[in-house]
């Protein structure tokens, strides 16, 4: 029997996904495990295998198709099938059932709903054996190109990539299939941050003296643009309304005096100099945080508001808001309790770099237990964050900076961070978040503490 | 230089041969008292008498014979044949005799001779007189070919061939004869076999092509591609046989990109040969897949537009040229 690939729900707020692109045609040869399609859901774009093995008989959502979770993108032939019989089978109307039935199933996975659900993502049928069906090849002569996960790209794009040090994968084709081709590769323009481009870097050295462009207006006067909200500006907004409207929130902010952990990261990345890794402010915070959430595991919870029921975890894993050019994004540092600083820095730094790229892979944004926001680098001395449920608070983080305190009866310069805690009064009570922004002050405040 | 047709430039070419070693002369179906079937000879039995032009029977295969008999003893015939399709009934004194006599003999006999007439499709002449016998010949070890497209290039050509010590396969076109170029009136102007012609440099994309098709279409194409912005390098083959493969690997290396076009069927034809000698050198160069275009695997119909249809044209070239640059 053919067997379908279905849209798989690849997180946990994800009611529908965009095919992006196919890495198989019709007629092409797959097997269990081979990436096929490269599926955009509100968050990312991620790479979707095939639970099936055998010949991609039809794609009934062609690039740029919009697919419910459960919906069907493909149809796959068994090796005792012939796929164009199946793909005519499928195309004559005869609708498979699953698609419609699990296509109303949106609503379902309402943000409360406590961990993301795997399992029942795709329509796993794995026990199709490999075959070695030869079909006679469609009329495009490109069937040479079936080998899993490969990158197409002409042989020339493939030199000149090399000879630029430019990574294929970070390239898109142009060409029939997503074929990379020259013009590709020499238009492409490696982002910033990105190891191995040879493009120098010229941003610091030739500034141009008298460049007033960025002093043009980003909007002519008179003129409007309207912009169709990204998937994942829609998601933001659905749930953000969502999380504003039905969670009570109350704020407690605390200031934390950081000259002790500002002296003592400076002698930590003195001894760490050899080693390359820098450890940073925020990195302690994180640290500090998730010892404070060990303590006071009321905060390290997922409430669930259908069964009445609060989830606590014994393990924290750190949700950590990065600004994209056009939305956020929340990748997870799993057990960052059992971390020291260094893989702290190592880890997030990598989750941090691949979130802007948009190449997390699912499980790296799903799963959090609490979250950290940091503005204090874009100059915010004290903001206040919103929940993101299931989770039961957030912890907007400001600016170390130097601020006149008073210590004694004097007047002095002190290296303050000010936090403030934004908690579902359903779950979490103002004393109990208190006593989290103390054991979190203390730590950070008397870093020594965090040995103990 | 004197503008002459490329049939007074096959005649000239013979004439001053046959001037030049006694050795030489010419013999076909109604090359001498006729004039030539295409007037390729005419004056020429008036020149040469009939000892060095004459006439044979309507027997392909006993004049190819007689042809590679008189090469082995010493002389250096040249045969016309009404058309190559015809030479499917001779194929055992060209392919067997001819390319192999030099070989068998452990180099005691040599063959030198020319055989040359119209090849291909030349307007309705049904399916048995429009094969494109290149293929058939250029596989062969120890055969010549060659495909000229223009006046100047069949002199050079075909004096080179008379002068060669191998048999040698001269591919013309009925439809070309009227084709007008300047041709130099040097006895010694000589045209290297094996070596083809870049009739134009360009950046983007290597044009392959040879012969008629070169002249009916392909620089037409060429022409409009150009004209389009399209920086396109035509080559034309000259030669089939050796192939010029350094010629088309370096230009291919130079453009990344390649579109071979020829009168031939696409499966197991010359395109294929072509592209075969050169992929593996090119591999890492190229951008696209090397582009073929090529006749209709059918029966050459007879039918004016049919006939016209399965051949390439200047649009299919176009298109194909321009898939293989993305454009």
């Amino acid at each position: 029997m053919p067997s379908e690939i279905t849209m798989p729900q690849l997180s946990d707020t994800m009611t529908e996904g965009t095919v992006v692109k196919w890495y198989k045609k019709e007629g092409d040869k797959i097997k269990s495990g081979e990436k096929v399609a490269d599926v955009e859901t509100d968050k990312a774009v991620m790479e979707m295998e095939s639970f099936e093995s055998g010949t991609l008989a039809h794609i009934v959502a062609p690039e740029g198709s919009k697919v419910p979770v459960g919906g069907s993108i493909a149809v796959v032939a068994t090796s005792k099938e012939d796929p164009q019989q199946i793909k005519q089978q499928f195309t004559a109307g005869a609708k498979p059932a699953a698609s419609i039935a699990s296509a109303s199933k949106p609503g379902a996975s309402a943000p409360d709903s406590p961990k993301p659900d795997l399992s029942g993502a795709s329509s796993v049928k794995p026990q199709v054996e490999a075959q070695t069906i030869a079909i006679a090849e469609p009329k495009t002569g490109n069937g040479d190109h079936s080998v899993a996960g490969r990158v197409f790209a002409s042989p020339l794009a493939r030199r000149i990539a090399d000879e630029s040090g430019f990574d294929l994968n970070a390239i898109t084709g142009s060409g029939p299939g997503g074929r990379i081709v020259q013009k590709d590769v020499v238009n492409f323009k490696p982002s910033s941050g990105k190891p191995g481009a040879s493009a120098p870097d010229s941003s610091s050295e030739k500034r141009p003296v008298a460049d007033v462009s960025m002093f043009a207006p980003k909007l002519a006067s008179g003129t409007k643009t309207v912009t169709a909200m990204s998937k994942m500006r829609q998601t933001i907004a659905l749930r953000l309304q969502h999380s504003m409207q039905q969670l009570p929130h109350f704020y407690e902010t605390v200031d934390i005096d950081m000259e002790a952990l500002v002296g003592l990261r400076d002698r930590v990345n003195a001894q760490l100099e050899k080693s390359g890794v820098r450890i940073s402010v925020g990195d302690f915070v994180a640290k500090a945080v998730a010892m404070a959430l060990v303590k006071n595991p009321i905060l390290n919870s997922h409430y669930n508001g259908q069964t009445a029921e609060v989830t606590s975890y014994g393990d924290v894993n750190l949700g950590m808001a990065v600004a994209l050019e056009n939305g956020l994004i929340v990748p997870v540092l799993r057990n960052i309790d059992k971390m020291g600083l260094a893989e702290i820095r190592v880890r997030s730094g990598d989750l941090v770099d691949r979130a802007r790229t948009q190449k997390l892979k699912q499980d790296e944004m799903t799963g959090a237990t609490f979250t950290v926001s940091n503005l204090g680098t874009h100059g915010i001395r004290q903001f206040t964050a919103i929940i993101n449920p299931p989770e039961v608070a957030i912890l907007a983080i400001g600016a170390a900076e130097k601020r006149p305190v008073v210590r004694g009866d004097e007047i002095v310069a002190r290296t303050i961070m000010s936090v403030t805690l934004s908690s579902d009064h359903r779950v979490v009570d103002g004393a109990t978040a208190a006593d989290f922004l103390k054991t979190l002050r203390s730590l950070l405040e008397e870093p020594g503490m965090m040995l103990v | 230089m004197p503008v002459i047709q490329f049939r007074e430039a096959l005649r000239a070419a013979m004439t001053e041969e046959m001037e030049r070693d006694e050795n030489v002369f010419l013999m076909g179906e109604e090359v001498a008292q006729y004039n030539g079937a295409y007037k390729v000879s005419e004056g020429m039995l008036a020149k040469f008498g009939p000892r060095r032009v004459f006439d044979t029977p309507i027997s392909e295969a006993a004049f190819s014979g007689l042809g590679v008999g008189a090469a082995t003893m010493g002389l250096r015939p040249i045969i016309e044949f009404m058309s190559w399709s015809f030479t499917l009934v001779c194929l055992d004194q060209i392919v067997n005799n001819a390319a192999n006599v030099r070989y068998m003999s452990g180099g005691q006999y040599k063959v030198p001779i020319v055989f040359r007439g119209g090849n291909g499709i030349a307007h309705q002449l049904g399916a048995t007189h429009s094969h494109r016998v290149e293929t058939i010949y250029a596989r062969i070890p120890g055969l010549i070919v060659v495909s000229p497209s223009t006046a100047y290039d069949a002199k050079g050509l075909l004096k080179a061939s008379i002068r060669c010590d191998d048999p040698v396969i001269f591919l013309e076109s009925e439809k070309m004869l009227n084709e007008t170029s300047d041709v130099p009136d040097d006895p010694d102007f000589l045209l290297p076999i094996g070596v083809a012609n870049v009739e134009r440099e360009g950046s983007e994309v290597t044009v392959i092509s040879y012969g008629r098709t070169m002249q009916r279409v392909t620089r037409a194409a060429v022409k409009s591609l150009v004209d389009e912005g399209v920086d396109v390098e035509l080559i034309d083959l000259r030669t089939l046989r050796p192939l010029d493969t350094a010629t088309l690997i370096s230009s291919i290396k130079k453009t990344g990109r390649c579109v071979i076009v020829d009168e031939d069927y696409g499966y197991c034809g010359m395109g294929q040969g072509i592209m075969a000698s050169v992929y593996k050198k090119v591999f890492d160069y190229l951008d696209a897949p090397i582009g073929h275009v090529h006749s209709d695997e059918i029966p050459v119909p007879f039918n004016h537009y049919l006939e016209d249809a399965m051949m390439p044209s200047e649009e299919k070239i176009i298109a194909a040229v321009k898939e293989v640059c993305y454009r």
